[in-house]
């Protein structure tokens, strides 16, 4: 999972870049949509492994960094007519510094008291958001949002998530194939064990949730602009379940896996939603499927197949 | 030769398929059909699905049919939201309708003015709407909180109540509702004096907390909001204690008058109850009307029809109305026609005000009461309390 | 001093002054923590011998506030046929979904298995929109618990009082179970050492099963019991399943006791705190966890290598 890219997944990577970069080329307004949102939400999921696939920990509210990055940035663009970038980096640093407060408390727990722990700060995150309406509009929404002019447009608003988003993902890319990653890993493992062998585990895992938050916070800035709109259904323990359920989707093992299951769900979705009104049926299903039968998800079921026609190579 | 004319048969086929789809005209409506909304989301599309049939029966307008495209709007801002924009932009449709929660609507408003197409809300009742997020692309056909806030105080002042105890869910709804409500005592009866506030949060379960001081507070008129389960469980919650027995009347917002509710709670309806409700399957106001009523209810398999149909109904004919005035579906002509705009509907004729984008949609209002021949309590007297703001 | 006080917390205030309204809170706290607690209950117990946290406690609570509906309201059965027909209901639904699901997971990590439950949640609340569809539902009271019943300081409602009375009686069965009976003392092998027990000629699965059947009837018939005054409703198990995992991990996973602490304090805060401070409402439930696991990282009554691997 740390090896680093190999020759055919670095042309792969290429690939899907330049042919995301040409997606406004093909004149859909619908296709743009569908590329912008996927790229917020695939991010969404990647900063949630952070937590789940590279230090061990379930998190049930990651969820409260990607509506306070959302919030933040809507409020001070509208409210207060700040300019894209201080607005941006306050959404982002706001989402970063409650990761941080709320990691300090919840690892000194472990397994499922640190997950309800996370549960119970994101939800008290969604109360004050419901709650404090002069500021957020409350259940109503904060909407609209003013988008600055330069990227008010669909198509270079696209262009503009697309490298911000690249540029995160890379950036995650280094940090979790850098020493700090293995040692995150080594910490997923075996808890005692990377203790023994002097990692400061409580400590790794506080900077592995304050990682995950900050890039939460950046999708969440991302969306609220997207939507123009910012709702308090965002920062609901609901939103943490389906970005978990698309980060395991995808497979917690791998770098990848959550961008690849946040893209499938999220198609897949849209797509049920066109014939019938039981998606919940039809993910239930998918998540029974996906837990008995391949628990390292899609990118599991992917070199598995692989493994059946490549022939050869390591399992 | 056989291919040649296959194949020519089969080019002209689908020419004339895809004239026929350029030419229809589509609505895209959003309604909750799964989950807690699925209650409302049902009959709604009943009601919208009977207008479509009858427009496209009589020949469509100007020769062009209607076409529903439909998504389920869950009660998810953000996800209705992402529904209206896919609507527009991969189906093509020329207008939006529907919508049910104040936050669902406010976000297919914010879609409609980026992509410049037309919404119709239907159902949503917060005043922002149309005041402080009023845009030309959105209209309302729904009644409001203000309307409904002002029959409430019109029905304070005829019973005589003196002091009112208010419990209103705490969310916008409940907010706007609230305001409505005390802005409207003010003009009708100022010397009423609200002497409790009570907010119960969304979801709650537990009443007694709230039940035991309305009983201590000595009011003589509970004013409330709870609708659906929430006034099913406040009410179950509050009989043992004798709350409905003690008070003038509990007049209350949220249509807990229609027959979705009154029919289920049978016996357990309590007493002294003045609701609201958009529509009354055992109440005609005209022989149109009566029509309508048995037309929805052939399509919905019961003479007890729910009370949602008449706003999706009058929403898309509206809409025809509308393209038939301007001659077409572009927005701006859609606009011009709606503002101002009179149609005669099941309930009487309904006027679109050209300021604020609002129908002058108005409510039967009326205590509910045990009546010969009803196993459940029916509302009797009827009164349509029409909305205007004096 | 009381207009002082009058000024920050209206209810407070009337709280001090008022001892029949500050009695009528507490037997709201203690009737609300009753139901609750024999809810919560099942999901303590599942988890303290299955080691399985199972999310979909709450649609198994729905589904025994609709069966009750069914049963009572459109059969015509007496109420309390009806509450135990949703306990049996949901013991066969458990039977089904632990023989078949989660037989699979038992030796598989957490994360995997909360989201097996979690897929059931899914499952099942769409299964209960497709039998008893989205309409409005409402249970009556039993005839015999209509009213209310003159405790000399106050009136208060009849059925709530029974909810007083069931959930003692309930704590006191289960612990005779799990302490007077040899079901009980296999069980508790069974959480210390499955393969001994195994070893031993026992049959283990069975136990599980057994377990997990109980602890399902339990959410079943705490649904039953709650539909007259919680009417049966799509979702109403998302906003249940929230407050039975602050009630088990403030009580401390896997202890009945503390499960019983749990609710009243649950109860207790809730209730009052909604008096003194009525904003904090959708909050209450969180501080209450958070002050808990912050002082006691495991819960009241938990112990320390309840949650871990």
């Amino acid at each position: 999972m740390t090896s680093p890219l190999s020759k055919t997944g670095m042309a792969a990577c290429l690939i899907v870049l330049i042919l995301c970069a040409l997606t406004p080329l093909l004149q859909s307004d619908y296709l743009i949509d569908v590329v912008t949102e996927i790229l917020i939400v695939a991010l969404f999921a990647l900063s949630l492994n952070i937590i789940i696939g590279y230090s061990g920990n379930v998190s049930f509210g990651h969820a409260a960094y990607f509506a306070i990055g959302g919030y933040v940035n809507a409020i001070l663009l509208t409210t207060y007519g700040w300019p894209l970038l201080p607005s941006a980096v306050a959404g982002v640093f706001a989402a970063t510094l409650t990761a941080a407060v709320v990691a300090y408390f919840c690892t000194r727990l472990t397994d499922i008291y640190f997950a309800m722990l996370t549960l119970a700060f994101s939800m008290l995150v969604w109360a004050i958001l419901f709650k404090w309406r002069s500021l957020t509009n409350g259940d109503d929404g904060f909407t609209p949002v003013h988008v600055p002019a330069v990227i008010d447009d669909r198509t270079a608003f696209f262009y503009f998530t697309m490298i911000v988003i690249v540029i995160s993902i890379a950036v995650l890319w280094v940090i979790t194939h850098s020493a700090f990653g293995r040692s995150l890993v080594a910490v997923r493992e075996n808890v005692g064990r990377a203790g023994f062998v002097g990692i400061h585990t409580r400590r790794m895992r506080w900077q592995a949730f304050v990682i995950a938050g900050f890039f939460a916070g950046v999708a969440g800035v991302l969306f609220g602009m997207y939507h123009r709109g910012m709702y308090v259904e965002s920062a609901f323990w609901t939103q943490s379940a389906q970005v978990l359920i698309m980060t395991l989707l995808g497979g917690i093992y791998s770098f990848f896996g959550p961008l690849i299951g946040a893209a499938v769900l999220f198609m897949l979705e849209r797509l049920t939603n066109e014939y019938t009104e039981y998606w919940p049926t039809v993910l239930g299903s998918i998540l029974l499927i996906i837990l008995l039968f391949q628990p390292d998800g899609l990118v599991g079921l992917g070199k598995r197949i692989k493994n059946k026609f490549g022939g050869g190579g390591s399992p | 030769m056989k291919r040649i004319l296959a194949g020519a048969v089969a080019l002209a086929a689908i020419g004339a398929g895809s004239a026929a789809l350029a030419q229809d005209i589509k609505i895209g409506v959003l309604y909750p059909t799964s989950g807690g909304g699925a209650i409302y989301g049902g009959p709604a599309m009943v009601g919208h699905n009977l207008a479509v049939d009858e427009i496209n029966a009589a020949g469509g307008i100007n020769g062009r049919k209607l076409v529903t495209v439909a998504r389920d709007s869950k009660l998810n801002p953000a996800a209705a939201a992402s529904a209206a924009k896919e609507m527009v932009t991969k189906d093509g449709v020329d207008v939006l309708m529907g919508g049910l929660s104040s936050a669902v609507g406010l976000a297919i408003s914010e879609v409609a003015k980026q992509e410049g197409v037309v919404y119709l809300a239907t159902i949503p009742k917060t005043i922002q709407m149309t005041t402080s997020k009023l845009h030309p692309h959105v209209f309302r056909t729904s009644s409001n909180t203000d309307f409904e806030g002002d029959a409430m105080a019109q029905l304070i002042k005829k019973i005589g109540g003196k002091k009112v105890c208010d419990i209103q869910l705490d969310y916008a709804y409940g907010h706007d509702l609230s305001d409505g409500l005390k802005s409207a005592l003010k003009r009708h009866a100022p010397d009423v004096e609200v002497v409790l506030d009570l907010r119960p949060k969304l979801r709650a379960t537990d009443y007694n907390v709230f039940i035991t001081q309305i009983m201590g507070a000595g009011c003589d008129v509970v004013t409330s909001g709870l609708w659906g389960s929430h006034f099913v469980d406040f009410a179950q919650q509050a009989s043992p204690f004798g709350l409905f027995n003690n008070i003038k009347a509990y007049i209350s917002g949220g249509e807990v008058a229609s027959h979705e509710i009154a029919g289920k709670m049978g016996d357990d309806y309590p007493p002294n109850v003045i609701s609201n409700t958009y529509e009354l399957w055992y109440h005609a106001v005209s022989p149109n009307h009566k029509v309508f009523q048995e037309k929805i209810s052939e399509k919905s398999g019961t003479k007890e029809t729910a009370m949602w149909p008449v706003l999706s109904y009058t929403g898309v004919k509206f809409y025809a109305e509308a393209v038939m005035k301007s001659g077409g579906t572009k927005s701006d002509g859609i606009i011009k026609a709606l503002e101002g705009m009179t149609i005669d509907t099941p309930v009487g004729p309904r006027t679109i005000n050209a300021d604020d984008h609002q129908a002058n949609t108005g409510q039967f209002w009326g205590p509910m009461v045990d009546k010969d021949g009803f196993s459940y309590k029916v509302m009797d007297p009827v009164t349509y309390i029409p909305a205007e703001i004096k | 001093m009381l207009d002082l006080i009058r000024e920050f917390s209206p209810g407070l205030a009337i709280l001090l002054t008022n001892p029949q309204f500050a009695f009528i809170q507490l037997l709201n706290s203690i009737s609300q923590g009753m139901n609750l607690f024999i809810i919560a209950a099942g999901l303590s117990l599942i988890f303290g011998v299955l080691k399985v946290i199972n999310f979909a406690h709450g649609v198994f609570y729905m589904f025994g506030a609709y069966v009750v509906h069914t049963v009572f309201m459109d059969w015509g059965a007496p109420f309390w046929v009806g509450a135990i027909a949703s306990a049996l209901a949901l013991g066969v639904i458990a039977a089904i979904i632990e023989r078949t699901l989660f037989r699979q997971i038992y030796e598989a990590e957490h994360l995997m298995q909360l989201l097996l439950t979690f897929a059931i949640v899914l499952i099942m609340g769409d299964l209960a929109k497709v039998i008893w569809g989205t309409e409005q539902y409402s249970v009556s009271y039993p005839a015999s618990l209509k009213g209310a019943t003159d405790l000399g300081i106050t009136f208060y409602p009849s059925y709530r009082l029974m909810l007083c009375v069931i959930g003692p009686l309930i704590l006191i069965a289960l612990y005779w179970f799990a302490e007077r009976t040899r079901w009980g003392r296999m069980t508790k092998a069974a959480t210390q050492d499955r393969e001994m027990l195994a070893a031993l000629g026992i049959n283990v699965p069975l136990i599980y099963t057994s377990v997990f059947i109980l602890g399902s009837a339990l959410a079943g018939f705490g649904g039953a019991l709650a539909a007259p005054f919680s009417s049966p409703v799509p979702g109403m198990d998302a906003t249940l399943i929230v407050e039975c995992f602050v009630i088990v991990i403030v009580g401390g996973l896997g202890s009945l006791w503390g499960t019983f602490v749990g609710a009243l304090l649950y109860g207790l805060v809730f209730n009052f705190g909604s008096v003194i401070y009525p904003n904090g409402q959708d909050v209450f439930a969180y501080l209450l966890l958070l002050v808990v696991l912050l002082i006691r990282p495991w819960g009241l009554y938990g112990k320390p290598e309840a949650g871990g691997h």
